[in-house]
């Protein structure tokens, strides 16, 4: 790309690595559904409402997670406000896993994966795997009994099928690292593809209704 | 050790599979959930039009 002052708004050419990224971004999602304001009828449903529950109580899992993280395995053992934040990112997490498996009975019973949506199933699907892997390392990183006594139930079975050699549970500083960091990565990284493919083909209609492509 | 037992709660058992109480309170409820979340009315759903995106 290179830059001319004609005293014009600079206009990218089609050759432009800028503007072909630009293009290929403003088309990920059609016009307006980015962030929509309007929505088809049949979403006027309970059952539409725990993706975004789900979504919710993911976000509070990883505030607290993150101020947990600040202030590390002393802070939430010992001080009332550590225990506070460590019991909001469990319960937060209790709820995430429940408003998620409500969502996957739905989007099951619905078909949601009609409508060229099977890359939207199937990244749902990758999240839920994951989010168990993440809540796994998590529970192996709380630092007390209970890590210890899930990590030598864990042992056994993770190493006989090969996991242990470069998955041992009975490594903390592993686990922790596992759980803080590179797990919650690619399951952000899932769960964003998940919403975008979401927005791009739009909600998945009940199986009686009509397909509506705008909202 | 009993007192170790005592405290992880009651327990179901049938055959082959056993699950905690609590876990099965849990389940239950998630089920009643999803039961609640298909069958009730949404706030200001609109039944004559199922075209109508304004709902």
């Amino acid at each position: 790309m290179t830059a001319v002052d004609t005293g014009q708004p600079p206009v990218a050419t089609p050759t432009s690595w800028t503007a072909r990224l630009r293009d290929r971004i403003s088309h990920i999602v059609p016009p307006g559904q980015a962030l929509p304001d309007r929505q088809p009828a049949y979403m006027s449903s309970w059952i539409y409402v725990f993706g975004v529950l789900t979504l919710a109580a993911l976000f509070v899992v990883i505030a607290t997670g993150a101020l947990l993280a600040l202030g590390g395995v002393t802070w939430w053992h010992v001080s009332s406000l550590g225990r506070f934040v460590n019991s909001l990112h469990l319960w937060s997490v209790e709820l995430f896993f429940a408003f998620m498996v409500v969502h996957l009975w739905g989007m099951f019973w619905m078909a949601a994966w009609r409508g060229n949506r099977a890359l939207t199933w199937m990244t749902g699907v990758v999240a839920f795997l994951g989010s168990i892997g993440t809540a796994f390392t998590g529970y192996l990183s709380q630092a007390n009994f209970a890590s210890q006594w899930i990590s030598t139930q864990a042992k056994d079975g993770l190493n006989s099928v090969g996991i242990g050699a470069f998955f041992n549970v009975l490594n903390p500083a592993q686990m922790l690292l596992w759980h803080v960091m590179l797990l919650p990565l690619v399951l952000g990284v899932i769960v964003v593809l998940h919403v975008v493919l979401v927005r791009r083909h739009g909600i998945v209609p009940p199986v009686d209704a009509h397909e509506e492509t705008a909202s | 050790m009993v007192l170790i037992a005592d405290g992880a709660g009651r327990y179901i058992s049938s055959g082959v599979i056993q699950i905690s109480v609590t876990n099965l309170a849990i389940i239950v409820l998630m089920i009643l959930v999803f039961v609640l979340a298909v069958v009730l009315p949404f706030p200001g759903r609109h039944h004559d039009d199922s075209s109508d995106r304004d709902s």
